[in-house]
């Protein structure tokens, strides 16, 4: 093996040079004077992000453990691009006194689980996809608890890890049977042996179950809205966008890819899920007080609507997912953003505080309105040709009944989402909060979004480029 | 392996497992006494509670040591090969050390090597 065939894993080298050069920052800096690698780290990682998008050349590595295509270049891109927002949004939190022992660990271990997912994505074995995913989600737990003298971000830490290890063990299960049949870890060897035996489903079964925990499906939900609430918002932000998106990806490239001869069986449990889920997480959103349970439940809906574009094991499925992931990230990292600037400014989280906002930040107001308007799917937003494309795809499968039932959630959705945006606009309140003034990292951050918001949806191109990467890759 | 092999199998292994545990349940002679239920302390009585506090210390110095003996075992096999694969295999392991190095480093930085 040649040592510029190492080239081909781009994305990770330049992810784990950034960590170890945090690392050595760390070792040779006074302990005073940590927190000016800040706007350093956010500036490399902003310029890690531009070069992922340098033409690449595809291949595979390692005996063919790790594979890079066009569309998984893409897919890395995307998760890049909402953890550049997230560390801007996450730069004044971590200035604050408490932390200042913890900066570089901050960005160290969030490096490592993006990596870890990086690898999960490129995956073309099942231990390379299972050692990616541990990656992804063992330093996440420590990140969970990373405010760990307050009491709900050490119990976060500790569900998410509980959780974490029972669906792995579950998932493993899954992915034994799977070997003991097939003779093979290697996505393709499995595939040319997969066949309809009940055996053979029954490890579909155990690995989508595995896979649901990490992608908050609604059976396999119930950590989640304590691991949000408990977590620092800008970890928060980062599980319930970057973190599903990966699990999202690859959850729906082995599906396409190895289990394409089972789909007679997962057609169905995603069917069942995705109106579960759909409907759950709106039912309880509506309910919630706390933005960040808010946000938890509805991205636990946004899940359902996701698996919509699954059901459709084509090109073109793909490309709905991956296109409503970039809009997801864009969207909700707008409201979280603005929930997490409120947060660290005033310390309010909950939603009786946002009666009035408007009166004295008209600009969070309405930054946080166009995402809730975003994420609910109202037209001029990107949230809705997200929507659209994956109403889209289940549609041309024939599935006009599910199509039904998500149109009836986006609706119940549309009320929750709108409560919000009426507290701030119409409640009124004797004493609302004062007027924030934002620090420049996030206003970058919140600038981005709104970018976003607007860019990708009336600039069509991106669907369409997603769309060639995609068929390149072939399913 | 079709359907009625797979509930076999499964019945087999859920009769033999609760089978082992029911029968040894009856017919296991049974004798209770106060040293049965100790926790083991080398043959000695245990004095005061075994659910006691211990310092984090030890924790730091058993990641620590599980580091480095984890290390050892990814250099053998690179040792056994080391003239197959070159030039190549000696950077990809001066690359793995240099990174366990600056775990080292950051322990001691962090103070986990002294013992407070």
């Amino acid at each position: 093996m040649q040592l510029e065939n190492f080239l081909l894993m781009r994305h990770e080298l330049l992810l784990l040079l950034l960590a170890l050069l945090v690392l050595v920052f760390e070792i040779f800096t006074d302990d005073g004077k940590i927190h000016k690698i800040i706007p350093w780290i956010t500036g490399l990682f902003v310029l890690v992000t531009f070069a992922g998008f340098l033409p690449q050349t595809e291949g595979v590595l390692f005996g063919g453990m790790f594979r890079i295509t066009g569309m998984q270049i893409m897919m890395k891109n995307i998760l890049n691009v909402g953890v550049a927002i997230i560390l801007l949004q996450s730069a004044v939190w971590l200035k604050k006194p408490e932390n200042s022992g913890k900066i570089s660990e901050y960005y160290i271990l969030l490096l490592s689980t993006l990596i870890g997912m990086n690898f999960m994505i490129s995956s073309g074995d099942f231990l390379m996809f299972y050692l990616g995913l541990e990656l992804a989600t063992i330093p996440m737990a420590v990140l969970a608890a990373f405010d760990r003298y307050r009491n709900n971000s050490a119990e976060a830490g500790i569900k998410l890890i509980l959780s974490s290890a029972l669906s792995s063990g579950i998932l493993l299960f899954g992915l034994s049977m799977l070997y003991g049949m097939t003779g093979s870890i290697y996505f393709d060897a499995i595939n040319a042996n997969i066949n309809q035996s009940p055996l053979m489903a029954l490890s579909l079964i155990f690995f989508f179950a595995g896979m649901g925990f990490k992608i908050s499906l609604v059976p396999f939900h119930l950590w989640t809205a304590d691991v949000y609430e408990g977590a620092p918002v800008s970890v928060t932000s980062y599980l319930s966008v970057v973190s599903k998106g990966a699990a999202v990806f690859i959850f729906s490239i082995i599906l396409f890819t190895v289990f394409d001869k089972l789909s007679g069986y997962w057609i169905n449990m995603v069917y069942a899920l995705a109106i579960l889920t759909m409907t759950v997480g709106n039912l309880f959103a509506i309910r919630q007080k706390n933005m960040k349970r808010f946000l938890a439940f509805s991205s636990i809906a946004q899940a359902g609507f996701i698996l919509l574009g699954i059901l459709n094991a084509s090109e073109f499925g793909m490309t709905t997912i991956m296109y409503f992931v970039l809009v997801y990230i864009f969207s909700n990292l707008g409201a979280f953003g603005v929930v997490s600037a409120i947060s660290y400014f005033t310390g309010k989280e909950n939603m009786d505080d946002y009666d009035s906002l408007y009166k004295n930040n008209p600009k969070l107001s309405l930054l946080l309105t166009i995402s809730l308007f975003s994420l609910a799917g109202i037209p001029p937003f990107a949230g809705f040709f997200g929507k659209f494309f994956l109403f889209m795809s289940a549609a041309s499968q024939g599935y006009y009944w599910l199509v039904f039932i998500a149109v009836l959630n986006a609706t119940i959705s549309l009320y929750y989402y709108l409560l919000p945006v009426k507290a701030m606009f119409i409640n009124k309140s004797e004493t609302p909060l004062p007027v924030i003034k934002s620090d420049v990292y996030t206003r970058i951050a919140l600038i981005l979004c709104a970018v976003g918001i607007f860019g990708v949806g009336f600039y069509s191109p991106v669907y369409e480029w997603i769309y060639q990467l995609v068929l390149q890759f072939g399913i | 392996m079709d359907g009625n092999m797979l509930v076999t199998m499964f019945l087999v292994a859920f009769v033999l497992v609760g089978g082992a545990l029911v029968f040894s349940h009856f017919i296991a002679p049974k004798s209770v006494n106060y040293q049965k239920f100790e926790p083991y302390e080398c043959g000695i009585p245990t004095k005061g509670v075994s659910w006691l506090q211990f310092n984090v210390g030890y924790y730091l110095f058993a990641i620590l040591f599980l580091v480095f003996d984890v290390e050892t075992v990814f250099i053998y096999p690179w040792a056994v090969v080391m003239k197959e694969v070159g030039l190549v295999g000696y950077i990809e392991i001066l690359i793995f050390f240099v990174i366990l190095v600056l775990g080292l480093l950051y322990a001691w930085k962090k103070k986990a090597l002294t013992w407070a």
